[in-house]
């Protein structure tokens, strides 16, 4: 043990410690300053436990505390607090740079360090500065921002009070600060893992070793006599479905007789400390029988290979889609092209672990389960939870979440906690690894697609063909909805007169598939307009006028057969023409050298509001006439409670500060669905709007303005807004495929300008930018957020990131962006107002990464000529290509 | 095997929008007709006053919070036990009760 002295935040403190103690562990578990944030695994690569000590920036988790004794340290909690807060927080607030929030205190803290030495730093410097600091969800665009901002704040260039948006103001169309912003940024706001849980035991799990197996065998009596362990639990003591289940109940919280893929988990071991937990996790026996392992869709499909799941065939879902007559019209087509697309499995890669806490609240038979995590469904969570823990009183709350992305759709850990809270009756924490996190997770589908796209001599669209199968995975999870959302959009932007489609989705032994930015189209949309852009080649035509030929026009039908009365897609290829222009002149001088630039297009009309969606928003006057909206909208980072401030303000009159929002809490929220499906602004700003308008037509009837008014005159003060999508049903005719489609369209056009070394395949993206008509625009900087963090989380699906089951265990591995793969990025916004949005907005949450990856395939093919058909596009399949310099397939 | 989250059921005589454990999709859809003939089909033959008083609970709590109401919600509301409450209805209050009073089920992803 080592005795060491430190000045933490202006107080000296004495700890004796460990060696191997490092400052992030002192930090959150001795001082509880929970503002420092863990990711990685303690292997530096995240730098969200950013701190300085003795005036330099250090990564927490490298630092050994014994070699500390005598050093000052500053965490974001010794910066300022909301009430005092530091100019660096409010301009990270102020630049909108503050989505999910995770990473937030160790970007402060980097940006501190920078600015203390270099109070003027340039764009090159800021980046190195933050090299070390990972961010999934902004681009790093509003962060660099954030960090000019902080200078000129510190330099007396200006104040904070000069640049905020008056709050009085107009509401809608302007940049006020989240209201959640100052809180992460201060590092107060709670994550999972921040719960201050007394007397908890810790949490590990067992998991499979094997991908595909049954368990002969299961011996937990070694763990058991393990040190400081309470308890060990497998199935049996789970007296519930022990089913996680969206669709289909074919997920085991712990395994019952089988294994279906690697990392599924077997035991709950529960003890005093994480150590001790993980210690007699691993002594925990177990006897495989393995079975043969489904590696792909095609060896699940072959006759006689062994069936996955007793219940459900290997290939679980079909659905054709087919409008018009695809053959005849191939067969009188112009111009054909055909190729064979792929995508790999990827990783969501919020920051944030997948940790959870649990425990009981009260006593006997009014004793009720609360599980506290990160997801972004919670009603559906509490009834998965009452379901499989077979216990009815159970409330779910939504922590702060460190990103998402669509990947806690799902349950994952909160399973665990909560079957280890209820069978032992104690507070547990389950605070996994990044590794394991990893490997508990749904990730993106990968998707094969064989393609013919053709069009007549006049450029206009004929027919397009696509055959495609999904590998779901070893559980469903969302995977009919995946296929129907593909099918829901399979047309984009354009009018496709004729369509022949087959969707198949296949159980594997692979990681299951589940919801992940965009869900689907951004598999497809690869495979269609890369085919867009082969048969503009064929043709002759301008990639940007072939497309601005081909949208489809108001009165004109999707592939589904639904007419669309509101299309603004021509007038976005006219908004991005001059930029277009540009990048292409720019390009064509820098063809010579080994370093070659290309322009790339990719478009999307991303649906909003599902057919038959459902949307429930309650509002209630407060005595202080100020306004509460309950409903469970979650949001790991997009700026819902933006949203919903400001529309509610908008609407009221109420000054925002008076607006309060209560959405983390399955006993105090309506359901609402999941934050998911770009849904929140249309269908809980949509439903909002009709509550808020319910409450307004009340004043109107009693000829009042107040709470006290509505009561004198026995009028409610409390109302429920719901908004229902069109559409009779979701349901696509299983044989073609017709039917509805989603109410309203967000969209969007991406031009990538890349830039590929034909000596060593690398693609440098030199910009990318964005044309989106979302209609109206509640929050500007939000918006902005959202499509910076899509196109960042594009150019990794197309050029880097891949998730190996087994092998990708870290940041590193997953090959996150940083701000050393940051790239410029530009937004041209047109607004149309959406006849039926809330007043006139869609949601941009997904479209933003949906066209991204085939813009950037498209530059590459542009810059050197080689097609890359499978992702990601990574140096070496690039330099391969380039070595055989393919000829564009016809 | 079909589309796995909704389905048109005939019930009562009107064609109902249902997710694929049988509950509405549309909690307008509902009407005490289509109670009847969903307690019909859980063999409950004629809904006695206590099963209705249940039924209403379910449906004012659901119109007023936008959510199902947790058990201890219709112990206070309506005095009875929980252990009552579970016998009440064929499949207890969250398969049997709240489906005949058409609340929906929590939904997921569409």
């Amino acid at each position: 043990m080592n005795k060491v002295k430190l000045k933490i935040n202006g107080v000296w403190h004495q700890f004796i410690v460990e060696p191997g103690r490092v400052l992030l562990d002192l930090l959150r578990e001795d001082l509880r300053l929970t503002g420092t944030k863990q990711s990685c695994d303690r292997k530096g690569q995240c730098g969200a436990c950013t701190v300085i000590v003795n005036g330099k920036a250090v990564r927490s988790c490298l630092q050994k505390v014994s070699r500390l004794d005598g050093a000052e340290v500053i965490t974001v909690e010794g910066l300022g607090t909301p009430d005092n807060p530091h100019l660096i927080q409010e301009a990270y607030v102020l630049a909108g740079a503050i989505q999910c929030g995770f990473c937030t205190p160790g970007m402060i803290m980097a940006t501190k360090a920078l600015l203390d030495r270099n109070p003027d730093p340039d764009d090159r410097e800021i980046k190195k500065a933050l090299e070390h600091n990972l961010c999934r969800c902004t681009g790093y665009i509003k962060i660099i921002d954030a960090v000019k901002l902080s200078a000129r704040f510190l330099r007396g260039e200006t104040t904070p009070d000069a640049i905020r948006p008056d709050p009085n103001g107009p509401k809608i169309g302007v940049s006020h600060p989240r209201p959640s912003a100052m809180i992460k940024a201060c590092g107060l706001a709670e994550f999972a893992a921040d719960i201050k849980l007394q007397n908890a035991l810790e949490v590990a799990v067992t998991r499979s070793t094997e991908h595909h197996a049954r368990l002969l065998s299961l011996d937990t009596s070694e763990a058991e006599k393990m040190p400081g362990v309470v308890g060990v639990m497998t199935a049996k003591d789970i007296k519930g479905s022990n089913r996680i289940k969206i669709l289909v109940a074919d997920q085991p919280i712990l395994a019952e007789e089988k294994v279906y893929c690697l990392g599924d988990a077997i035991a709950i071991v529960a003890a005093r400390t994480k150590e001790e937990a993980l210690a007699a996790s691993a002594a925990v026996k177990i006897v495989y029988d393995p079975l043969p392992v489904l590696k792909t869709p095609g060896e699940a499909l072959v006759t006689g290979a062994i069936q996955l799941h007793a219940d459900w065939p290997n290939l679980c879902y079909r659905q054709p889609q087919i409008k018009g007559d695809a053959k005849k019209a191939l067969a009188e087509s112009a111009a054909v092209v055909e190729a064979d697309f792929s995508t790999q499995i990827n990783h969501q890669a919020p920051l944030e672990p997948e940790a959870t806490v649990a425990y009981m609240e009260g006593e006997g038979e009014d004793a009720q389960l609360v599980v506290v995590g990160r997801g972004i469904n919670i009603h559906q969570y509490l009834a998965n939870l009452q379901e499989a823990l077979g216990y009815e009183n159970i409330r779910y709350e939504e922590a702060f979440s460190g990103g998402n992305f669509g990947q806690k759709l799902a349950m994952t850990s909160e399973a665990i906690s909560g079957a280890a809270a209820l069978h032992f009756r104690r507070p547990v924490r389950y605070i996994p690894s990044l590794a394991e996190s990893m490997i508990m997770t749904s990730k993106r589908h990968t998707f094969t697609m064989k393609v013919r796209l053709a069009c007549g001599a006049d450029g206009k669209l004929a027919a397009f063909t696509i055959d495609f199968i999904i590998d779901n995975g070893a559980y469903h999870i969302i995977g009919t909805t995946i296929i129907k959302r593909v099918l829901w959009m399979l047309s984009g932007s354009y009018n496709i007169p004729n369509v022949d489609a087959l969707a198949r989705l296949v159980y594997t032994n692979n990681p299951a598939g589940g919801a992940a930015r965009g869900a689907g189209p951004p598999q497809i949309t690869f495979a269609l307009e890369s085919a867009m852009d082969m048969l503009a080649e064929k043709i002759g035509m301008d990639p940007l006028e072939f497309r601005r030929t081909n949208s489809l026009l108001p009165g004109q039908s999707v592939s589904t057969g639904m007419v669309y009365d509101q299309w603004p897609f021509p007038e976005l290829c006219d908004a991005i023409r001059p930029t277009y222009e540009r990048a292409k002149r720019e390009a064509a001088a820098l063809k010579d050298g080994p370093v070659k630039r290309g322009v790339g297009l990719g478009t999307h009309a991303f649906g909003i509001g599902g057919p038959a969606d459902v949307g429930r928003v309650a509002v209630e006057l407060d005595p202080d006439n100020g306004l509460t909206i309950f409903a469970a909208v979650a949001d790991p980072g997009e700026g819902n409670d933006s949203m919903l401030t400001q529309i509610a303000s908008h609407l009221t009159g109420i000054p925002m500060e008076k607006i309060r929002l209560v959405t983390r809490d399955t006993d105090r929220t309506a359901g609402m669905g999941p934050a998911a499906a770009s849904r929140m602004t249309y269908m809980a700003g949509g439903s909002l709007v009709l509550a808020i308008e319910q409450l307004k037509q009340a004043m109107k009837e009693a000829g009042v303005d107040t709470y006290e008014g509505l009561k004198n005159v026995g009028k409610p003060v409390h109302y429920l807004g719901s908004k229902i999508a069109e559409g009779k049903e979701a349901i696509l005719d299983p044989e073609t495929g017709q039917g509805p489609s989603f109410e309203s369209r967000v969209h969007a056009i991406q031009m990538a300008e890349v830039e590929v070394n034909t000596e060593t395949g690398e693609v440098h993206v030199v910009r990318v930018t964005t044309a989106v008509d979302p209609g109206t625009v509640i929050n500007p900087q939000n918006l902005e957020g959202q499509l910076h963090g899509g196109m960042d989380q594009g150019v990794g699906f197309a050029l880097r990131e891949e998730y190996i089951h087994g092998e990708t265990k870290d940041w590193f591995t997953f090959k996150f962006p940083t701000t050393k793969t940051a790239f410029d990025m530009d937004v041209i916004i047109r607004q149309t107002p959406r006849t039926k949005g809330p007043l006139g907005a869609t949601g941009v949450g997904e479209m933003t990464m949906v066209c991204t990856a085939p813009a950037v395939i498209n530059a590459i093919y542009d810059a050197c000529g080689v097609r890359i058909y499978d992702l990601p596009a990574t140096p070496d399949k690039i330099k391969a290509a380039l070595a055989t310099q393919e000829k564009p397939l016809t | 095997m079909g589309d796995l989250s909704q389905r048109f059921c005939t019930i009562a005589g009107k064609e109902i929008l249902v997710d694929n454990e049988g509950f509405l999709w549309h909690v307008e859809d509902w009407t005490e007709e289509i109670a009847d003939a969903l307690a019909l089909e859980c063999g409950i033959e004629r809904l006695t006053d206590a099963q209705w008083a249940v039924i209403r609970f379910l449906r004012n709590y659901f119109s007023y919070y936008g959510r199902a109401p947790m058990n201890r919600d219709l112990k206070a509301g309506l005095g009875i036990s929980l252990l009552n409450l579970e016998a009440l209805f064929p499949g207890g209050i969250r398969h049997g009760a709240r489906r005949i009073a058409g609340l929906p089920n929590p939904k997921s992803c569409t």
